[in-house]
Parts: structure tokens; C-alpha cells; sequence
């Protein structure tokens, strides 16, 4: 029985032409157009090397991590210079500014702040690396106060010999600037990829493409309810158990739409030189999550509203677009500014958790963040299951 | 007689509206029921009560014995549903959709291969196996949703309103596939608003209005409750004024219409009337082209049980 109805999921799935058109071939299109698009903007901005100026303040002279970054990244010798910066004060700054002779400039007043006028890739490039840096800063301030503790307490509970203050010191400083390297690698890596503007537009397109799996499942529910189609009222009255059905066929969906990703990914790598990086398995695994997470997300949909086919679609469609329109489909600036000024929205937008995902694996050495996406995935996943189940347990209907 | 299905007071309320409202009645085995009614009258709802897909706000449904519920799956094994809305796959063949639905039931590939030709054969698709819905007219596509339903030879089938909007070949070749099941012992219960339908196929019929049963019985039965005995239509040219009124008092004679050269004349219950309308008409020597006879239809009976038409 579940193999009959595997069987026939597959038929009706796979020669639904409105379900091959937005699973399988527009992410396809997009994809192709993204490429034409953005490549020659990539080459240029290969090219850039941005103007800046940094507020030379006290609170910027008694930083070092910003010092020395931003020397080194201005550095005429370096490889990977990404600006020239001029040292000024503030109001200067601000002329300069106003003269569009800068495109952006660094204060630190408490925290670090940078001031632009527009938005743009330059300006983009300037808030993440300032925010790299930020985040490489208090990364060493935890490390460096962890790192005295675990030694008093190594030293008290005797696991280490205690020689001298300056010995003690000596090994924390080494360690840190160990850490440091591999940060700055980090930084480094940033403007030698120039953020590879591009490459969001392809996280977010695979994201899309996980979450349009959402009209599978929604068809898959569709066609097995009697409150919802004619065919589904046939199955209710079959004595074949209606979960099997459902299960059968939203298992068909699942493997369809992981096909679809599958030729997506090849299409990308392969026709338009996509790089996604080097960590294929934890890739593979992360676009699974993201169909799932796409299909129980139309099954939801399917199961909550009762409203028609097109109308539901429409919802799938418009969730996703929006979803990854703030994870940076149309431009990495959103991306940024949903990050910075509304967390939780992307924190909770699947759509996010995917790009999120991605990008982490191909910016970052460890793989917190990328699990945490991971992990967040799978919670939006169940979550939709649970609402699917609650509402599909029902078994008559006040109207259908 | 043995009851297959047995109605108990049943009550549907949609919202404000009472769809269903106070149904009882018994579904005899091997015979098929009609039920009549005109489109609203609530004969879906009281199918999809029956068949356990609508909550209802009273009554109680047995068939074959036992209480009908959701999660019977050993009655829904038995029984097969034909809705008034076509249900089919767009994307599977006729022979795809018929092996899809058959084999929710039948889980033997053997056994349903040979249920699904035979099922086919009733409807007359042998022709068609390969085709695709899209290609099929009207009549062949209520031909397949018929096919679908009752694949899997259930001892009792419902079907509601199949030939609606169906060409007359079609329609012929439905009801003779419908009167082969019952003859292969399956009863049935047939939903309609054509009372000819009814008058051809079915062995009793109830009639409903409003969500109420508002007569029962076998077709001859119906036509009982009728207060007219019969209409006669005379094709009359240029009939004078003063017959029409000696027509009038005729025997029997309820109603007389002229218009067009056709007469209309409807009698009362008694006997003899022809007889006695052709004896006046040679008397007076008045020429006429046809004359013909009609019983009273069910839709005189609705009219008369209701006061409006059974088709609008
Ligand atoms: N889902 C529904 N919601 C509200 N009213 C309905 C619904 N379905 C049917 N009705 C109403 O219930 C009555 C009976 O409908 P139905 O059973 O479909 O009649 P029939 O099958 O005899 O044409 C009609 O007045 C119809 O408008
Ligand atoms: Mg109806």
C-alpha cells in the first residue's frame, strides 16, 4: 500500500508542471540570471580599494586590535589591501564625508560606530569588517579572562607549576596571538573573497529553492484531504489510514524536492562556477534541514488554511521571497541591516537560518554558528509538523 | 429485506442553515434508491453525513449493522463513492487513476488488474485506457470518476448526481452500467434531480425538499399522491371558443390551455378519459393531427407536495 501510493505520489507530483516550474526550473533561472548579473560587478569590485577615514581619537589610539587591523588592511605592500585611510579628527571626518571624498568613516565612542551616507557594496564591505573586528575583540577579551582563570585554577589545583608572573603571562599572550593569526586570516579572507557579493545571492537562491518545496508538501496535503480536494474525499473513504497516505506522499515531495536541490547545486557548481567552499558534507546536510524544513512548512499551510490551491501557493511563494529578500536575495545591505537592527526576525526566518548557514561555513573556521542555524532549522521544522499534526488529526468536518 | 443502511433522525446544521433535518429512513439490500430533490435540497450533505465526512449535529447511521464512523475501515472497505464532483488525477492515465484509487482497496496487483478491466468494461473505456483526463469529453470524464468509485466491487455504492451535464450517450451507457452493478448484487443509492432517471432505475424513491423527506415510496406509489390522473395533448388547428368550453365539461376534466393549435387538457383521478375526449371530437367532426397521452410525472408530484418545479 505505501509503495502503490509512493508510486503514484510521484506520478502526480512529478507531472504537475506548476510544481516542476517553481521547485525545479526558477530557482534554475534565477540562478543563471544572478550569474549574468553580478559578474561583472564582481570584477570590479575586485578592483576597488575603498577610501576611508578613521577618527583618530584616543579611544582608536589605545585600541589595538583596531590599530593594527585596519594598518595592516591599508597596508600598500599587502596583497589584500582593502583601503586607504586617512587619519583625521572629527569634524574633518565629517567633510570629507560630505565632499564624497570618503565613503565612510570609523569612530570609536564607546563602541565602534561607522558613518556612511548610502548604502552600498563599499560601504557594506566597510560595516563587516569593522564588525569582524569587533567581534574579533571581545572574542579575545573572553578568551584572555578565561585563560587567566584556567590557569589559577591549574596552578591551585596544582596541575601546573607556578614560576613567575611573567612566565604565566607569557603563555596566555602566546596563545592569544596564535588566536589572532587565525582571525585575521579570518579578516583577510574577507576582502580577498570582497565579501563575494555574489555568493549570498546563491545561499539565498538555494534557500529559496529549499523553501519552494513548501508548494510540494502543500500539494502532497492538498490532494489527500477530503476538506480540501475531491480526490482527497476519495481517500477518506478508503480504508487505507489517512496518515499512511499523507506520509507516503509527503515523502514523495521530500525526495522530489532533494532532487531538485541536487540539480540545483549541480547546476550552480558546475555550469555557473558557483564555489560554496569545502565542506560538502555539513553543505548537503544543511540543504537537507532547509527542504525540510520548506516541506513541513507547506504542509502546515496545507493543513491549517482551507482556502484553494492557488491562494496557498501564493502564500508559500510570498513567505519565501520575503524570507529570503531579509536573509539578502536582493542585495547583502538587508541582510546587514535585518542582522544589526531586528535579530530575532532573522533568527526566526528559515529562509535566514539557511543563507545564515552557509555563509558561516564558507566566512568562519568553527562551527557554532553553522550548527546553531542547523539546529534552528530543525526546530522550525518541528514545530510545523506539530501544527500539521494537531490540525490533521481531525476526522469529520463541519463543511467540506 | 435486510437494511444495508439505516438513517436516524438525522440533522446537519450548516452555520444557520439547517441542511438536513430530521432524516430517517432504511436502504434496502440489492434494491436502488433514489434519492429526488432539486439542487440545494440537501442530498450531498446527506451522503457525506452518511459516509462519516461531515459532523452532524444529531442522528445516528448504521450500515450493514454497525455504527458508521470515521475510522470503519472495515465498512469503507465494502462501499464505494462516487461524488458529484469529479474526482480524478489531471496527470495520470484513465487507466493510472483507476488502478490509483483501486488500490487503497485492493492491495493484490493480480486481483486488481482484473477489477479494474472489468470496471473499465462497465463503463465502456476500453478504448481510452491510455488517454490522459484532459482528453476526454464531458461525458467520458464522469464515465472514469464513475470507474474510480466502484473498482473494487463494493457491496454498496453511492452516487451522486453522475450525469449531470452529460451527453445522452453517456448518460445511457451510466445508467445501464449502474443497473449491471445492482444486477451483480450491490446495493445503491442514486442522487438525481432528472426524475426520469429515477422513473428508469431506481426501486424506491425519496423524495426530499429543504432537507426533509417529503414523500417515499416506488415511483407508481408517488404518482399516487398526484391529485391528476393523466394529460392529453391534442395537435388542433383553429379549435373554436365554444368546444373549449364544452371540453370543460367533459368528465374529469381539472384544466384546458389552447395556444399555438395544441390543446392541453388535464384530468382528474377516472377512468375512461380518451375515450371520451375522442368520442366528442368525432362527434363535432373537429380534425386533429396527433393526440397523446401523458401520466403524471414526479415533478407534478413535487409540484403538488411543494408548490414550485423540481427543475427550475
Ligand atoms: N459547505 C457548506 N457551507 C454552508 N452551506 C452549505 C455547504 N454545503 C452545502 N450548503 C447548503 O446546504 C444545502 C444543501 O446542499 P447540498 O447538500 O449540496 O444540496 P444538493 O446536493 O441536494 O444540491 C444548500 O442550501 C447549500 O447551499
Ligand atoms: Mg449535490
Amino acid at each position: 500500500m505505501f509503495i502503490h501510493n509512493l508510486k503514484y505520489s510521484f506520478k502526480t507530483l512529478l507531472k504537475n508542471k506548476m510544481l516542476i516550474f517553481w521547485t525545479f526550473a526558477f530557482p534554475i533561472i534565477l540562478g543563471t540570471f544572478f550569474k549574468m548579473a553580478f559578474s561583472n560587478i564582481e570584477n570590479s569590485e575586485k578592483l576597488d580599494i575603498i577610501d576611508i577615514a578613521i577618527v583618530e581619537n584616543d579611544e582608536f589610539k589605545n585600541n589595538e586590535i583596531f590599530k593594527e587591523t585596519f594598518k595592516e588592511l591599508s597596508d600598500d605592500n599587502n596583497e589584500e589591501k582593502l583601503f586607504d585611510i586617512q587619519y583625521v579628527n572629527e569634524e574633518e571626518a565629517k567633510e570629507l564625508l560630505n565632499n564624497d571624498e570618503i565613503t565612510g568613516y570609523l569612530i570609536i565612542k564607546d563602541e565602534p560606530n561607522i558613518v556612511v551616507n548610502t548604502s552600498g557594496i563599499n560601504e557594506t564591505i566597510l560595516k563587516y569588517v569593522t564588525e569582524e573586528i569587533t567581534q574579533t575583540q571581545s572574542m579575545i577579551e573572553n578568551v584572555a579572562q578565561n585563560k587567566v582563570e584556567e590557569k589559577v585554577k591549574d596552578i591551585v589545583a596544582g596541575k601546573i607549576q607556578f614560576t613567575s608572573y611573567e612566565e604565566i603571562y607569557k603563555q596566555i599572550y602566546d596563545e592569544i596571538v596564535d588566536m589572532l593569526d587565525k582571525n585575521n586570516a579570518n579578516i583577510s579572507n574577507i576582502s580577498s573573497s570582497n565579501l563575494s557579493y555574489t555568493m549570498i545571492e546563491f545561499y539565498t537562491l538555494i534557500a529559496m529553492a529549499c523553501l519552494y518545496g513548501g508548494i510540494l508538501g502543500l500539494v502532497a496535503i492538498n490532494q489527500n484531504l477530503p476538506n480540501m480536494s475531491n480526490n482527497g474525499k476519495r481517500v477518506a473513504m478508503s480504508p487505507t489510514p489517512k496518515y499512511k497516505v499523507i506520509l507516503s506522499s509527503v515523502l514523495a515531495s521530500y525526495i522530489i524536492q532533494l532532487i531538485g536541490i541536487a540539480l540545483l547545486f549541480i547546476y550552480t557548481i558546475f555550469a555557473l562556477k558557483v564555489d560554496y567552499g569545502t565542506n560538502l558534507p555539513l553543505i548537503v546536510l544543511l540543504a537537507c534541514a532547509g527542504c525540510l524544513a520548506g516541506l513541513s512548512m507547506g504542509v502546515a499551510i496545507a493543513s491549517v488554511f482551507k482556502t484553494n490551491d492557488n491562494l496557498k501557493t501564493g502564500i508559500v511563494i510570498s513567505f519565501t521571497m520575503f524570507g529570503c529578500f531579509l536573509s539578502g536575495m536582493m542585495g547583502i545591505t538587508m541582510k546587514y541591516i535585518v542582522d544589526k537592527n531586528l535579530p530575532l526576525v532573522n533568527k526566526l526566518n528559515p529562509a535566514s537560518m539557511i543563507t545564515d548557514g552557509f555563509y558561516s561555513l564558507y566566512y568562519y573556521d568553527t562551527l557554532d554558528r553553522f550548527y546553531f542555524n542547523l539546529i534552528s532549522l530543525l526546530a522550525f521544522a518541528s514545530l510545523m509538523i506539530v501544527i500539521s499534526i494537531l490540525s490533521l488529526r481531525r476526522q469529520k468536518y463541519d463543511n467540506i | 429485506m435486510k437494511n444495508v443502511i439505516e438513517v436516524k433522525n438525522l440533522t446537519k446544521e450548516y452555520k444557520k442553515l439547517k441542511a438536513v433535518d430530521n432524516l430517517t429512513f432504511d436502504v434496502y439490500e440489492g434494491e436502488i434508491l433514489g434519492l429526488l430533490g432539486p439542487n440545494g435540497s440537501g442530498k450531498s450533505t446527506t451522503i457525506n453525513c452518511i459516509l462519516s465526512l461531515l459532523n452532524f449535529s444529531d442522528g445516528s447511521i448504521k450500515i450493514f449493522g454497525k455504527e458508521m464512523k470515521p475510522n470503519a475501515y472495515d465498512l469503507k472497505r465494502e462501499i464505494g463513492v462516487v461524488f458529484q464532483d469529479v474526482a480524478i488525477f489531471d496527470e495520470l492515465s484513465v487507466y493510472d487513476n483507476i488502478d490509483y484509487f483501486c488500490g487503497l482497496y485492493i492491495k493484490d496487483k493480480e486481483a486488481r488488474k482484473s477489477c479494474i478491466e472489468d470496471a473499465i468494461a462497465l463503463v465502456g473505456l476500453e478504448d481510452f485506457k491510455k488517454f490522459y483526463p484532459k482528453q476526454l469529453s464531458g461525458g467520458l470524464l464522469r464515465r472514469l470518476n464513475i470507474a474510480c468509485g466502484i473498482a473494487h466491487k463494493p457491496k454498496l455504492i453511492f452516487l451522486d448526481e453522475p450525469t449531470v451535464a452529460v451527453d445522452p450517450q453517456s448518460r445511457n451507457n451510466i445508467l445501464d452500467g449502474i443497473e449491471k452493478l445492482r444486477n451483480n448484487g450491490a446495493t445503491i443509492v442514486y442522487t438525481t434531480h432528472y426524475m426520469e432517471e429515477v422513473e428508469i432505475l431506481c426501486d424506491r424513491v425519496i423524495i426530499l425538499d429543504k432537507g426533509k423527506i417529503i414523500a417515499s415510496g416506488t415511483t407508481d406509489e408517488l404518482k399516487e399522491l398526484a391529485k391528476i390522473e393523466e394529460k392529453v395533448s391534442v395537435e388542433v388547428k383553429d379549435l373554436d371558443e365554444k368546444y373549449i368550453e364544452d371540453i370543460k365539461d367533459l368528465d374529469n376534466v381539472e384544466d384546458v390551455d389552447y395556444s399555438n393549435g395544441l390543446l392541453l387538457i388535464t384530468y382528474k383521478k377516472g377512468k375512461n378519459n380518451l375515450v371520451e375526449l375522442m368520442d366528442y371530437l368525432k362527434k363535432e367532426s373537429i380534425k386533429y393531427n396527433k393526440i397523446f397521452s401523458e401520466r403524471p410525472t414526479l415533478n407534478d408530484v413535487f409540484l403538488e407536495l411543494t408548490g414550485k418545479e423540481l427543475r427550475d
